[in-house]
């Protein structure tokens, strides 16, 4: 795709990024995973830990990210190519 | 609630003056050139760094609506009202996913508002006037629970009881409005940029202290628990069933995951976290951002647990009740029994500042899609940037005056309501903007028709359900299939639905498209200088296309 010789990011690391991407989403989205009581955190039941840690582990999955499509700003302005 | 809390008034007033100063001030940083362009009106120049984004863009997103409605709702029905952390924790991957895209293309172009990228992508100006038509009317009723928000509190510190003069009643509500107005028409975005510091400072402050020292108060995190799944179980007599449960039930679990996904969806597509993004000075602050935003969410989990800490504080309930069994008072009932009066005016103050900060942006948000996609396109194509800044100026005061008349005339549950229908529409933008970042396969026409269907469906749906003792507007869910399932989405499945086959359809019989005046080259576009008119200049094709 465009995207990829735009970027001059391998496809692979698209791969990599979308499946981090997805598995971020997919953390709280799937609701079964985490609608349960135990295993208890302290006083914690499960359904508010596990959504209190997923904060911090979405947010590490994002930095990644970032951190593989990270490139030198380029002075590119509207030019086409 | 009879008697005014001097302590925590004058700790409101205060704050409320610091932040008047600093939004006065505003206007005098970072001086632009040329003052008298959209780009530095409704954007702040374009030139966010990392830091100021990741305030701006926290104090605006998280608004004080959402600390008051979450934990109310958390407090009324218990785990249901999580479906919000989950929302806020998804909703940072989609804005890395889309955020970079949008940005680019707009540097790249000069757009300042949703409506002009789809104006300009799709070579449509009913669809630009589309989108923003509808951002304009979801924006209107969430400033108007901005004051809801406000109001809250001011209830709870005595000041405007229900027995007052209504003119007397309104009147800290309407000051407080008329200065936030008479600011942002003076600085634009630069005011809400600064301002959130101060927002964000007090939310941080005020939650850091209420987590770790109510709960020391109320007998430990393992009593509010037990408290509050104990009344979650007791059957409400006005439906015959448990008012919810500590952990999503089966049952509820899709509606929470569609709710979630739908709201997070919707954000991205809201004017005012547009208009935030397209503030930022380079590409890559968008994803530091959607990595950095998160402490927010946090934030966010630990103020949803206020609900289940007033639900353990008996004086909580009592007040709630005597306030004829409003749970969105629960929050600030809890800061006045749990706080000494001095703290209790600092996460009073950490409120209203905080729905000071997302009114302004939103009303600035709006402006921006007044001017660009209806005054420009419609009433005065050759309007220069001076022109259009002296627009939206006018334009976010009226929006403000607006969303006072909303909250001050019509009744709280008006408001409530319009926001759900807000949340709808909004979503219902989502193809044109967010699909057409990525692909121009759907045809213009077929996108607004998918637009009109889903508006339609989703309003006529959201009017027919009924719950929390309301006929209509009574919750955010209906049953498709056997599911519970959020109607912002159902509207958005059906909305890409007919685009998808009115695009085969009007290719088969041959209707014209629409002029795409992006290049591929501009989704992926870092620009570090502002390309301002000759962006924009350039002639399209098909002039007859815009």
């Amino acid at each position: 795709m465009a995207k990829h010789a735009l970027s001059g990011k391998s496809p692979a690391t698209w791969g990599v990024v979308t499946v981090l991407l997805v598995i971020a989403i997919f953390g709280t989205l799937w609701v079964p995973i985490y609608a349960r009581f135990a295993p208890k955190l302290g006083p914690f039941p499960f359904f508010y830990w596990y959504q209190l840690i997923w904060v911090p582990v979405s947010a590490v999955l994002c930095w990644i990210c970032y951190l593989l499509l990270r490139s030198k700003p380029r002075n590119q302005g509207a030019v086409p190519r | 609630m009879s008697h005014i809390n001097t302590v925590a008034l004058a700790i409101v007033i205060g704050s409320f003056l610091i932040v008047t100063y600093i939004g006065f001030a505003s206007a005098r940083w970072r001086p632009a050139e040329d003052p008298m362009h959209l780009n530095e009106w409704g954007l702040g120049g374009r030139g966010f760094g990392t830091f100021v984004s990741w305030f701006l863009l926290g104090g605006d997103i998280y608004t004080a609506y959402t600390f008051i409605a979450v934990p109310a709702l958390v407090y009324a029905s218990g785990a249901a009202g999580f479906y919000a952390l989950s929302y806020t924790i998804m909703v940072f991957p989609i804005v890395f996913i889309f955020g970079p895209r949008l940005w680019s293309v707009a540097r790249a172009r000069g757009y300042v508002s949703p409506g002009d990228f789809v104006r300009g992508r799709h070579g449509s100006q009913g669809l630009g006037l589309a989108v923003a038509a509808t951002g304009i009317l979801a924006t209107m009723p969430y400033i108007a629970l901005q004051l809801v928000g406000i109001e809250a509190v001011l209830t709870t510190m005595g000041i405007g009881s229900p027995s007052g003069s209504s003119f007397i009643r309104d009147l800290p509500l309407i000051i407080a409005f008329a200065v936030v107005a008479v600011y942002t028409y003076l600085a634009g975005l630069r005011a809400p940029a600064l301002i959130a510091f101060v927002k964000d400072f007090l939310i941080y402050v005020t939650v850091i202290v209420a987590i770790i020292y109510i709960p020391s108060r109320l007998g430990g995190w393992g009593h509010i628990f037990s408290v509050s799944s104990a009344h979650l179980k007791t059957v409400n007599p006005a439906t015959g069933k448990p008012y919810g449960s500590i952990v999503v039930m089966p049952a509820g679990e899709w509606a929470f995951a569609t709710l979630a996904l739908g709201s997070a969806l919707a954000l991205f597509v809201y004017p005012h976290a547009v208009t935030g993004v397209f503030a930022a000075k380079r590409r890559n602050v968008i994803r530091r951002n959607a990595a950095m935003l998160p402490a927010y969410s946090l934030v966010l989990g630990l103020i949803a647990l206020f609900g289940y800490m007033a639900r353990a504080t008996p004086a909580v309930n009592a007040g709630v009740k005597a306030g004829g069994g409003n749970p969105q008072l629960s929050v600030p009932l809890l800061f006045e029994h749990m706080f000494p009066s001095w703290f209790a005016g600092i996460g009073y103050s950490a409120i209203i500042i905080g729905a000071l900060v997302p009114a302004a942006v939103m009303s600035i948000a709006a402006a921006n899609l007044f001017t660009r996609t209806i005054y420009k396109e419609l009433i005065s194509p050759n309007a220069t940037p001076a022109q259009e800044t002296r627009v939206a100026r006018l334009a976010s005061l009226l929006m403000k005056v607006g969303a006072l008349g909303f909250a001050i005339e019509l009744n709280k549950t008006f408001s409530i309501n319009l926001q759900l229908l807000g949340g709808i529409w909004i979503l219902q933008t989502f193809p044109a903007v967010v699909i057409g970042l990525y692909t121009r396969w759907f045809h213009r026409i077929a996108l607004i028709i998918g637009w009109a269907v889903g508006m339609a469906y989703g309003s006529v749906e959201a009017y027919r359900t009924s719950g929390g003792g309301q006929a209509h507007f009574g919750a955010s869910t209906t049953t498709v299939l056997g599911h519970v399932t959020y109607i912002a989405l159902v509207a958005l499945i059906l909305n890409i639905a007919v685009s998808a086959v009115l695009t085969l359809v009007f290719r088969r019989i041959g209707l014209q498209d629409g002029y795409d005046e992006t290049r591929p080259a501009d989704y992926a576009a870092d620009p570090a200088t502002v390309p301002t008119a000759s962006a924009r200049a350039r002639p399209p094709a098909v002039p007859s296309a815009r």
